[in-house]
């Protein structure tokens, strides 16, 4: 790759927050300007520079029918795209919608629907697009960005890991939520990356950063089943943040057909 | 017929937005609107979830202000579960506010704001940007990056991480603040303050050469309305909500925020998915009401810190018809920083905030439940109705920046009809469009809770319905 590559930040239904990371790397920002040339990003600047770029940054999830065109246009100007965030790469906490009328949605917030032009569904960027790297997370962590900038600077592939939260909870010395306190938790099910701060609390791990490789969350919700969980709650859990992850949707979807 | 310019999205504030600007016959501007076009459906789609998963969803309405999410949602727990929470609970959720608003309006100020202020409104846009400061002055860009980090940090400390935390809940908190990480943000304290100080003096030198923007970014008679404490002093956590006019007197005073339906009505408006709320006795659109740094400054009696009560003194001897000026957002924003970090000073020497005791336990015993709390741009309302499961039927939210939409509007139409002549507009007459509305720091994912683009249009049309020009920066 170039000296000083050329890097684009794009927003698309989200709610910020994994581009501020990019902000919130506050020691390693002046640096990462200082190795790449950010040539495209509308919530720090106020010009922009043309593309290609050689590295995108796609935040957010695919909403409207412009947005499906725009997206395809970002492909074009990016030689690597790489979704940011659980919205860009799950379709977000908005892709609850799916699984409901998006009308009724509309219709009660908005006095005036016809003004509102929405799909009805909240999709990944890689259901439009290829998709050459995808960074976890609601919100993303910013150590695994600062990673993903200096791997492309470099041209090696990120070093992000792929096992389950659990390796993080073990780690850290926390003991198990799910044995010693009965609670369903999707640890198991979910890739590393937060650190495992939910069950350091006592709390279940919600599936911030999406199915891990060769998840079988279905597996685990019969666990919690066999357990006296009630499928509902296993189905809310499931659908967080990353809900329309293949995974977790299967197993969700599963959960509730066999509860009606 | 009339024709449109229009800016499209507005950088460097959160969310998409878009500017139109429209002139009449005579090439004059007759009106400029601020719209904002994102649809996410989060009130909707919480329904059926339990009001306890509600801070972890909603706070996912914002990364900028997450933590205003998560202490609005936990406070209406509070009210369904119908509890005291313990004083440790309330002082690590107030520290945690602390930390948000300090992070914030050090993201406004020098991310966002600076590089107007520092270059100038007309300087060229390829270094209008927190790097282009860095190149100028590179110890106010250092400085100011440190700033957001020190409010971010305390956020992480307690929640684990910066943007979502998971750790507040209905009835407290999730844990205490370790000794170690008090001692950190002790060490941190005097850096905070002197960054702030040097920020309001460099905000003090160069507003002298704004006073053309001073006189045109939103001077005009409004209402503020925030949170106040009873005796009258700052308050971003608890308290009561007051209403004061342009001149500070007290239009309406110590409204239980759970009452907010009595005396906040909403319109909506086809040109924007924000609702524009209004003031219900004086009626739409007479209503018209700010929230946000520069209303608590204006309703407030004292900020109850001593060194921010120092500058508090000096904003009062400004004048109250200055300062209804929103240009001077900034230095309210600047002033309540002060206020924040001295307040953190205190909390992190209070024993308290190590206690054992920081949640209360308790089931579904109303079915309703109002919380409210200062999120950094204004007032913040979230409204739940549950069953006596403790699962959603009902969210409204209240969103700050969508209580400054009204005067947003009213403001981008001072500054084009001020700065636009002929149906010109420079580059810096744009910049300055955009800059009176990042002037309220408006979280437009916040407002909208947005996804989906309204079809809105975005030619620049001419009386005969030619295509004039057209600003568009694709987000």
């Amino acid at each position: 790759m170039a000296a000083k590559p050329k890097l684009a930040v794009y927003k698309f239904a989200s709610c910020d927050g994994c581009q501020l990371s990019l902000l919130d790397a506050e020691d390693e920002l002046l640096a990462v300007a200082d190795v790449v040339e950010i040539a495209y990003f509308l919530e720090a600047r106020t010009a922009v520079q043309e593309g290609p770029y050689d590295v995108g940054l796609v935040e957010g999830s695919i909403t409207t029918k412009h947005d499906v065109e725009r997206i395809k246009e970002v492909r074009k100007q990016c030689r690597f795209l790489v979704t940011i965030g659980a919205c860009a790469t799950a379709g977000g906490i908005q892709a609850l919608r799916n699984w409901r009328d998006v009308n009724d949605f509309i219709s009660h917030v908005y006095a005036h629907p016809e003004y509102i032009n929405t799909l009805k569904t909240s999709t990944p960027v890689a259901e439009h697009v290829f998709v050459d790297f995808e960074l976890r997370g609601c919100p993303i962590n910013k150590k695994q960005l600062v990673e993903l900038v200096a791997a492309l600077v470099h041209g090696r592939k990120p070093r992000v890991p792929t096992y389950s939260v659990c390796v993080e909870c073990k780690r850290r010395d926390t003991v198990c939520v799910a044995v010693a306190r009965g609670i369903a938790c999707l640890g198991p099910v979910t890739q590393a990356g937060c650190g495992a701060i939910c069950p350091s609390y006592y709390r279940e791990c919600f599936g911030c950063y999406g199915p891990k490789e060769n998840a079988n969350s279905m597996s685990l919700g019969q666990h919690y089943l066999a357990a006296g969980k009630p499928s509902m709650q296993l189905v809310r859990l499931l659908r967080n943040f990353n809900g329309h992850a293949a995974d977790f949707a299967t197993a969700s979807t599963a959960l509730e057909t066999a509860n009606k | 017929m009339t024709k449109r310019i229009v800016i499209d999205p507005v950088t460097r504030i959160e969310g998409h937005a878009k500017i139109t600007v429209y002139l009449n016959d005579q090439n004059e501007v007759s009106d400029a609107r601020f719209h904002v076009a994102e649809f996410r459906g989060f009130e909707k789609f919480c329904e059926g979830r339990p009001y306890t998963e509600m801070a972890g969803i909603t706070s996912r309405v914002c990364g900028i202000c997450p933590v205003s999410h998560l202490i609005a949602s936990v406070k209406a727990g509070d009210a369904i579960m119908a509890v005291d929470i313990p004083p440790a609970a309330e002082k690590l959720r107030r520290l945690m506010n602390l930390g948000q608003i300090v992070q914030s309006h050090a993201l406004s100020f020098f991310h966002l704001s600076s590089p107007d202020l520092l270059l100038g409104f007309d300087s060229p846009p390829e270094k209008r940007h927190i790097f282009g400061v860095a190149g100028v002055d590179p110890k106010l860009a250092r400085s100011g990056i440190r700033l957001r980090q020190f409010g971010q940090e305390i956020i992480e400390a307690l929640g684990g991480q910066k943007i979502h935390p998971a750790w507040t809940t209905p009835g407290g908190v999730r844990g205490p603040l370790d000794e170690d990480e008090c001692k950190r943000l002790r060490g941190w304290i005097d850096e905070a303050m002197s960054t702030t100080q040097a920020a309001i003096t460099l905000f003090k030198s160069l507003v002298g050469k704004y006073q053309e923007e001073v006189n045109s970014f939103g001077t005009f008679k409004s209402l503020f309305m925030g949170l106040v404490a009873d005796d009258g002093t700052w308050e971003n956590y608890g308290g009561r909500l007051r209403f004061v006019d342009q001149d500070r007197k007290i239009v309406a005073d110590k409204i239980d925020p759970a009452d907010y339906q009595e005396y906040i009505g909403e319109v909506v408006e086809p040109y924007s998915y924000l609702k524009s709320p209004y003031y219900k006795p004086l009626g739409y659109p007479d209503g018209i009401y700010r929230v946000g740094p520069l209303a608590r400054l204006k309703l407030c009696e004292q900020m109850g810190t001593p060194l921010a009560d120092k500058e508090l003194a000096e904003f009062r001897n400004l004048g109250e018809e200055l300062t209804t000026s929103s240009f001077y957002y900034h230095y309210a924003r600047l002033v309540e920083v002060i206020a924040c970090i001295e307040r953190v000073a205190q909390l992190v020497d209070d024993p308290d905030i190590r206690s054992p005791d920081f949640r209360a336990y308790a089931g579904v015993n109303r079915l309703e439940g109002v919380g409210c709390s200062e999120a950094p741009r204004g007032t913040l309302f979230h409204h739940y109705h549950v069953d006596r499961d403790g699962i959603i039927q009902k969210v409204d939210l209240l969103i700050a920046t969508g209580q400054n939409n009204l005067a947003m509007n009213r403001t981008v139409a001072q500054i084009a009809k001020h700065f636009i002549r002929n149906g010109k507009a420079t580059d810096g007459i744009l910049n300055r469009l955009e800059a009176g509305v990042r002037a309220y720091d408006p979280c437009l994912s916040c407002s909208t809770h947005a996804v989906g683009m309204m079809p809105l249009i975005v030619d620049l049309v001419d009386p005969s319905g030619n295509v004039v020009r057209q600003w568009k920066r694709d987000g």
